[in-house]
């Protein structure tokens, strides 16, 4: 009598997957969740210069201490003859003038301040320190930087940032 | 025909389909940070008297012009990445013979000592003491605690510096953008990201000799340390590469 018993057709269990998607879907939300999306697709068209060691701003988005405009030929090119030089400047998604039209209506301070008043209010940094970002066309005329950044300076948000892409290190 | 058993739902294929949203999402989300150089506006002021004149020497001026070209201190330059290597030039031609007067057009370092600094933090702390007494308004108070703030720092960076003198770089020197209205943005990013580069290559070089760490690894600890005490090492650390390579951009408005 043998201890062991020897069967010639035994089949092999087969494996269970049933927890496969599972652990595909935890994947999923994993990446969901770490990723994030361009939170607005600007109305003008940007493609930023190039540039190295420049300063990561995304500690900044984190603690919503930043506040970007764009500014670039409209993607409509319809719109763009309404514009001086053919270059506007995005802000939330709307279409303004150039900063130099801007003087009388002082659009960008008013958009700024708007802001700084709407955020949470765990945010401590006074507004010299709140960040704007200026995501600019390569072929955007710097002039256009100098607008804005006086702009800035009568409401005293005194910090800029000129956005360039970096594919130094990541 | 009162119990039919119900078959069991392969769900083989659910592993696929789970898949298939994952490489969707993994394909269309973007993971390109927003970086930027970071840059202060000076403070709106109403001044009467004329600006102070600066040395030439003290001043490297970078210009561009409509047509995109440039020129460094009056000579056209036609490789912009030729830019840092001037400014380091800039910072680098006087750097070893601090307090002794050259004759170039290379901005001057000066030394200055503990007990100078020492003395100064002294002064200043009396004139405090006066004014509180006297009354005077609160601005002029705060503008001489910030004065105090700055030699406290320059005390704190001379004693990891680990000498008994601090070379100093002229105070009024200076790297001057004068862009034209119609300059691209592109060669305006450009003028900054040289600048950056060479005096990141300046404090980078700098952090290897006094510490054997780079620049970049200065920052990052500095930025993601949790223990307050080694946060304000780090940036005490980073403060004397500040004051060592001072970054001090003027970007003029232009006129046309």
């Amino acid at each position: 009598m043998s201890k062991f018993k020897k069967d010639g057709k035994r089949s092999m269990p087969g494996v269970n997957t049933s927890s496969l998607p599972d652990i595909v879907f935890m994947l999923l939300f994993f990446f969901m969740v770490a990723t994030t999306s361009k939170e607005t697709d600007p109305t003008v068209k940007v493609e930023s210069p190039e540039g190295s060691k420049a300063m990561d701003l995304t500690p900044f988005k984190q603690r919503s201490e930043v506040d970007f405009m764009y500014l670039g030929q409209p993607r409509n090119p319809a719109r763009a003859s309404q514009f001086k030089m053919g270059y506007a400047l995005s802000l939330d998604n709307v279409v303004q003038a150039t900063p130099d039209g801007l003087y009388n209506t002082n659009t960008i301070g008013q958009w700024k301040k708007d802001k700084f008043e709407q955020k949470p209010a765990r945010m401590t940094s006074p507004i010299e320190l709140v960040i704007t970002c200026v995501k600019a066309d390569k072929t955007a005329p710097s002039g256009f930087i100098f607008d804005i950044r006086k702009e800035l300076q009568e409401i005293n948000a005194l910090t800029i940032a000129y956005a360039v892409k970096d594919n130094g290190n990541i | 025909m009162a119990k039919r058993e119900i078959p069991e739902i392969n769900a083989g294929s659910m592993a696929d389909i789970a898949f298939l949203l994952l490489i969707f999402f993994l394909v269309t989300t973007t993971m390109d940070k927003d970086q930027a150089y970071i840059r202060s506006i000076p403070k709106k002021i109403i001044v009467d008297n004329k600006p102070v004149e600066v040395e030439k020497r003290n001043i490297l001026a970078i210009k561009a012009n409509s047509q995109n070209q440039l020129m460094v201190r009056g000579e056209i330059f036609s490789d912009p990445d030729k830019i840092s290597e001037f400014i380091l030039k800039f910072y680098r031609t006087n750097q070893n013979a601090p307090g002794q007067y050259i004759d170039n057009d290379m901005p001057l370092y000066s030394i200055i000592s503990v007990d100078q600094i020492q003395q100064n933090i002294d002064v200043i702390l009396g004139e405090i003491e006066a004014m509180e007494a006297a009354g005077t308004p609160a601005d002029m108070v705060t503008f001489k605690y910030n004065q105090l703030a700055e030699w406290e720092k320059k005390q704190r960076a001379l004693k990891i510096y680990g000498k008994n003198e601090l070379p100093e770089i002229h105070f009024q020197a200076n790297i001057r953008i004068e862009v034209m209205q119609a300059t691209a943005y592109s060669i305006f990013a450009k003028i900054q990201t040289e600048i950056e580069e060479a005096i990141y290559q300046l404090r980078d070089e700098e952090a290897m000799r006094l510490w054997s760490v780079s620049y970049g690894t200065l920052k990052r600890k500095e930025a993601n340390e949790n223990d307050k005490n080694k946060v304000k090492e780090e940036k005490d650390k980073l403060d004397l590469l500040d004051i060592l390579y001072p970054a001090r951009l003027i970007e003029v408005t232009p006129k046309i």
